[in-house]
């Protein structure tokens, strides 16, 4: 008798075909990873689109207190419209204020790490307190440790609201630049108020509960003894909030780490489901920021015009990634034994498809979370996920993603209206000598964050006594290191040996600069747009939201990018393939 | 000339040209102490060095050439223009008399008379008199062009007829063309804030480069590979947008050219730029869309009325009449057996706009022509025949003059107005580029339909008065949009000053010409639709061109980075085209890198062919053409340069 099911049972056609082409099951993966991040935060656009136009959002009725009682609190500075450098001195004080209470938290509390079994040095607290100030969370000593010492633990946990919330303002700012000509672009204080209690703890909260139930602790606990099933003698596993750390940290991109090993670590990521759920949690706004664009602005086509260009980004992307990660050694697959691609440093409940399209989300946007030791990659794969990073996040953060993404668009603006013959503008924006300055200013932020530091180290680096030999592997991690850091990622390669003073120093510079430089630039340039009544958009100019134009901000996207970093890519990961993994090679189609 | 803007100083101003003048000095440095910068200095290494060196001077060369050949161009319009300016004699009318005086010394409000076949010496308006004017030396029209009174003339033309009083509308140094040798001069100076706009852009991207190539060296040196500096040298003056960069001075001097070989003064380049940007064209019926001499063309007697008798009629109503109307009238009646007679005990009455009527009154009869309405209101008079003939002829796109003789219709004159040649395509062009086009007429509306019909306008304005072309300005300027139009009178001045762009004719008041920021000196409106054209051409071709040069680097960067480190094998995946010599895939890289700025200066003076279309459209097709072929063109170039490079032995 013929089995007629087709479906169940491990001998249906179907399964075995999923099974057998493992390329095929990925790439279809991948999609539906995409595909539900792109429907979630369509849905929730909805509700970020008031934000943006500052309307009241379906929450205010009950959230308008809290912040009416802030405002009262803060007094006559959260009326005050302001113009682009008061609003900039603002942000940059409270951002300071809240790092040097952070700051002086760590310092007076110090003491030995549970896991580390040291306290943490004066340049390791700079970088933390820097690194989690500006959203990158870089972290170089893992959380899980320092939970007990409550004090560390929330001062951490309070930068990590801080940072995106501060990077959602300043996108309120931004767009109200180009919706109003009022000459101002609003008040911070305001800003920060709502985005924090009309977004971000919603969110949070709602996560938190999701995550709990997914299986993440929730506890003050500060840890469990376990005995190893192996082993005679007990072990400490830490615990703690790890579901409310991990809701903070990738609904608000920071992409901390609970657990040394990130999500990578069962505690922090326990299954497929968590696994999607927090792709979703920090894919969430950024995305959902880009569909509310189209209506905020009244221009819908613009909306899918860029989240074309960077889904495509995303797509291409995690494919390329896949696509090494599966193929894995060469090695390996030349054994002719089966081989299931490269699993080394993956979570075999969730894979290798799982894992790419996880860590390139995480570099594609800058929340940096992942899901696997990235050090175990092929250089294939990192080169993949390294693609977010090169070009500074374009899905970019909590807010922050309108303003990364508008880097290029008025780059590209400034191209095309030339390419069909009409002064540059940008809907119904002019664009002058004064905002092609800043948009050039800060279109080139980021490769001289990343290329000058990286020239200092490489040849100082015999001076700098680290241990090692100057391999292509170590310009490939220090690139990684730096290009996280410029663009507020906070994703780490690991392997180099951090701790030193110089490095520590060095990064906290990167990602202040990567920060404040670019965000600093980009109000700039909303307060030039809001100083101006917009024309309205006539039928004969270039228009943003059609295909050519999202084409043509892919070209100068993926230009910019490799054209800044064609040489270190060369010298770094493609002389790894070489040296490293000789027979890799065999793969590249070139 | 191509020498003086080695001037580092003036390089300075243009950051991408001034890295590779500096690049220059550093590479001579290279190639005379090779050893000083820790570089092999066998002969062919030697050899390499001095190739680079002559190059990197080339690519300065020829981008200064591209300058020099504009400013070359532009100097001798300059010089053409000013041998219009040579000193004659003036006959100033004073005090009842005459002196002469030289044109020099002449002074605003003046009165001169100027004598047959005598240049006109400077700038004037035509006080009493008419003539013909030769007026070839600045529009190289050789008809002899009518001017009445009330016209402007220019200075240097020369007058054919009968002697005409002027009064000097411009005092000696500020008449146009002085205005407009300045323009051209001062252009080749001042940038358009577009310009300078683009010039950041380059600047950073320079910037970038100059960082990246520093970085390519600090990790070539971590890796114990340290790269020869020559290439770091090479690989930067590749990188950096030279091909735009160098081009970028000769494309803004080459578009004022373009201006003035259209015989257009522009005030400045940015009127030009702007002309590009224009959404919405107020055009002018006559004269824009049709020739604008409308001339008699038939006469259609009444019932009862012999064809002479009507030709006779309308003869003695057009006697006195200077207009160009009443003169083709006087044509075509003679033509018709009308004959000479002097008149006498008749009162000539000249058109005005109020009356609209014209003609010839006696003691005892009179004959008057002019509007149907006017006349029937005027003589309470009404014939069916002759208002079937007057809409007949309206609805064709004529105009219909209906002749009244002692208080009855004689016949009709049909007065026509072709439609320029070609003008339909241009309109059809506008539509393409979306830009809306509107005409304005003084006919009724059918004849107004008739005519927005025939050349494919969709907005139009009947019985339009000048008031009405500056509400229809300032309603399309409310709605934010770029305005474009023509005028001559000075009831167009207001306007001509608030439209974005406004061209004013040569021959029109002088208030006209003071409020546009453009000027025709052949008198011809429908270049209107060329300066557009124009203004979006130059733009074009420097949008174009920046992306070609920035696309052309992906190329460079596959020749030059795996044949700099040709030292690691493994990175000759990399090596798209297979060059097994480095130094000549290096060299090659460089060469071409320098002869594609000669290849494209025609394209840069010429400017980049514009075909109308939508935005959208030519996007596609220039993102197509300078985009993917910017990526495209280095790799076979640089192929078939390296392959030449090899076949005449030139192997390092």
């Amino acid at each position: 008798m013929t089995d007629i099911s087709g479906g169940i049972g491990s001998h249906s056609f179907w399964s075995q075909f999923f099974l057998v082409h493992q390329g095929i099951s990925g790439l279809i993966v991948i999609f539906i990873y995409i595909s539900i991040i792109s429907l979630i935060a369509f849905a929730f656009s909805d509700y970020v689109v008031p934000l943006y136009k500052d309307e009241d959002t379906p929450l205010r009725p009950y959230t308008s207190y809290i912040i009416g009682f802030f405002e009262k609190l803060i007094g006559p500075l959260s009326l005050k419209r302001m113009k682009f450098k008061e609003y900039f001195l603002n942000l940059l004080f409270f951002n300071f204020v809240a790092a040097l209470v952070a700051f002086l938290f760590i310092y007076l509390l110090n003491s030995p790490g549970a896991l580390s079994g040291r306290p943490l040095t004066v340049p390791e607290m700079v970088n933390t307190v820097v690194s989690f100030t500006t959203n990158t969370d870089m972290q170089h000593f893992p959380v899980a440790g320092h939970f007990p010492q409550f004090a560390i633990f929330f001062s951490i946990l309070g930068l990590m609201v801080v940072a995106p919330v501060t990077g959602f303002a300043a996108s309120m700012a931004f767009i109200r630049g180009i919706r109003t000509n009022e000459e101002n672009i609003g008040n911070f204080y305001h800003d920060f108020l709502v985005a924090l209690f009309d977004l971000f703890i919603p969110l949070t909260v709602l996560f938190t509960i999701l995550f709990a139930i997914e299986g993440l602790p929730e506890t003050l606990l500060s840890s469990v003894a376990t005995n190893h099933f192996q082993a005679s003698t007990a072990r400490i596993l830490p615990l703690g909030p790890v579901a409310s750390f991990v809701s903070f940290s990738a609904v608000g991109t920071n992409g901390a780490a609970f657990y040394p090993s990130n999500s990578a670590f069962p505690l922090q990521n326990p299954s497929w489901f968590s696994n999607l759920t927090e792709i979703v949690a920090f894919t969430l706004v950024p995305l959902a920021s880009i569909f509310s664009l189209g209506r905020v602005l009244g221009n819908k086509n613009f909306s899918r015009m860029l989240y074309g260009t960077v889904i495509f980004i995303y797509l291409f992307a995690s494919v390329f990634t896949f696509y090494f990660e599966l193929h894995g050694i060469p090695l390996y697959r030349n054994l002719g034994i089966h081989y299931t691609g490269n699993m080394i440093g993956k979570e075999n409940a969730i894979g290798i498809a799982q894992s790419s399209v996880f860590n390139v989300g995480a570099t594609i946007s800058s929340a940096g979370l992942t899901n696997s030791a990235l050090i175990g990659y092929t250089p294939g794969g990192i080169i993949g996920i390294m693609v977010g990073l090169m070009i500074n996040d374009p899905l970019g953060g909590f807010g922050t993603s309108v303003i990364n993404i508008f880097t290029f668009v008025i780059f590209t603006a400034f191209l095309a209206s030339l390419m069909v013959g009409k002064l540059p503008e940008l809907m119904g924006f002019k664009l002058g000598a004064k905002e092609i300055k800043y948009s050039t200013l800060s279109l080139i932020t980021h490769p001289l964050v990343v290329l000058i530091p990286l020239g200092l180290v490489a040849v100082a680096f015999g001076a700098l006594s680290i241990q090692g030999n100057p391999s292509p592997q170590t310009i490939t991690e220090l690139f990684y290191e730096f290009t996280s850091a410029a663009s507020n990622n906070g994703s780490s390669i690991g392997g180099l040996p951090f701790g030193r003073p110089f490095f520590e120093y060095l990064e906290s510079i990167i990602m202040i600069l990567g920060r404040y430089l670019l965000l600093g630039f980009q109000l700039y340039i909303a307060q030039l747009f809001a100083n101006r009544r917009p024309r309205s958009e006539s039928p004969n100019t270039v228009k943003v939201g059609s295909p050519y134009f999202g084409l043509l901000l892919l070209a100068v996207i993926m230009a910019i990018g490799l054209l800044s970093y064609f040489p270190v890519l060369a010298l770094g990961p493609f002389l790894s393939f070489a040296r490293d993994l000789g027979l890799l090679l065999e793969v590249i189609p070139f | 000339m191509t020498f003086r803007n080695f001037n580092p100083v003036l390089e300075a101003r243009n950051p991408v040209m001034f890295v590779t003048e500096i690049s220059l000095f550093v590479s001579v440095a290279i190639s005379a102490i090779p050893s000083y910068f820790g570089i092999p200095s066998s002969g062919r290494y030697e050899f390499f060095y001095i190739t680079v060196t002559a190059l990197i001077f080339l690519t300065l060369l020829f981008s200064n050439l591209g300058a020099a050949i504009s400013e070359g161009k532009s100097r001798s319009i300059t010089e053409s223009l000013q041998k219009l300016t040579t000193e004659s004699v003036a006959h100033l009318l004073k005090d009842g008399g005459m002196v002469d005086v030289t044109s020099s010394k002449l002074k605003k409000g003046e009165i001169i008379h100027v004598k047959k076949n005598e240049p006109i010496p400077i700038d004037g308006e035509i006080i009493r008199g008419s003539a013909y004017v030769n007026e070839s030396n600045i529009t190289g029209e050789s008809r002899p062009i009518l001017k009445v009174e009330g016209d402007a003339v220019t200075g240097s033309t020369i007058l054919l007829s009968d002697g005409i009083d002027l009064r000097v509308t411009h005092m000696p140094g500020e008449t146009f063309i002085d205005k407009m040798i300045d323009i051209v001069k001062g252009t080749t100076r001042s940038r358009t804030p577009n310009e300078i706009a683009l010039n950041v852009l380059l600047s950073g991207l320079t910037l970038v480069f100059l960082i990246v190539v520093s970085a390519v060296f600090a990790l070539s040196h971590f890796l114990q590979a340290t790269v020869n500096v020559m290439v770091l040298v090479v690989l930067l003056i590749s990188l950096i947008p030279t091909t735009i960069g160098g081009l970028l001075p000769a494309i803004g001097i080459a578009s004022i050219n373009m201006v003035s070989q259209f015989n257009i003064i522009a005030k400045s380049g940015r009127a030009v730029e702007n002309a590009g940007d224009v959404d919405t064209i107020i055009l002018d019926k006559t004269g824009t869309i049709t020739m604008g001499e409308r001339e008699a063309v038939r006469l259609i007697p009444n019932n009862g009325v012999s064809l002479e008798d009507l030709a006779q009629a309308c003869y003695i109503s057009s006697k006195d009449d200077s207009t160009r109307e009443g003169m083709s009238i006087l044509k075509l009646a003679s033509s018709l057996g009308a004959k000479d007679q002097e008149l006498n005990g008749y009162t000539y009455i000249p058109f005005s706009p109020e009356t609209k009527i014209s003609g010839v009154i006696g003691e005892n009869t009179f004959v008057v022509k002019g509007a149907l309405k006017a006349l029937k209101e005027k003589y309470d008079i009404s014939d069916k025949y002759i208002e079937a003939v007057c809409k007949e002829i309206s609805s064709r796109g004529g105009t219909a003059i209906p002749v009244v003789r002692d208080g009855s219709f004689i016949g009709v004159i049909e007065l026509n107005d072709m439609l320029k040649p070609g003008i339909r395509e241009r309109i059809e062009e506008l539509k393409k580029m979306e830009i809306k086009t509107i005409m304005c007429t003084g006919d009724d509306e059918v004849t107004a339909a008739y005519m927005a019909r025939e050349s494919g306008i969709e907005h139009f304005i009947a019985n339009s008065t000048p008031i009405d072309k500056y509400n229809v300005v300032k309603e399309e300027k409310k709605n934010a949009r770029m305005v474009a139009m023509v005028g001559d009178g000075t009831n167009d001045a207001p306007a001509l000053a608030y439209a974005d762009v406004g061209l004013a004719m040569n021959n029109g008041t002088p208030a006209a010409k003071e409020a546009a920021n453009m000027i025709d000196l052949d008198n011809n409106p429908t270049k209107l639709i060329d300066l557009i054209f124009l203004g979006k051409q130059i733009l074009i071709t420097r949008g174009s061109l920046t992306a070609f040069s920035i696309a052309n680097d992906l190329a460079k960067y596959f020749v030059i980075i795996p044949a700099a480190f040709s030292i690691f094998p493994k990175l000759d995946f990399l090596n798209l085209l297979g060059f097994t010599h480095p130094l000549t895939a290096i060299t090659s890289a460089l060469i071409f890198n320098t002869i594609i700025i000669i290849i494209l200066i025609p394209l840069a003076l010429r400017g980049v062919r514009f075909r109308p279309s939508s935005a959208d459209e030519i996007l596609r097709r220039n993102l197509l053409f300078y985009g993917l072929g910017g990526v495209i063109t280095p790799f076979i170039a640089i192929y078939i340069i390296y392959v030449i490079l090899l076949a005449t032995g030139v192997v390092w």
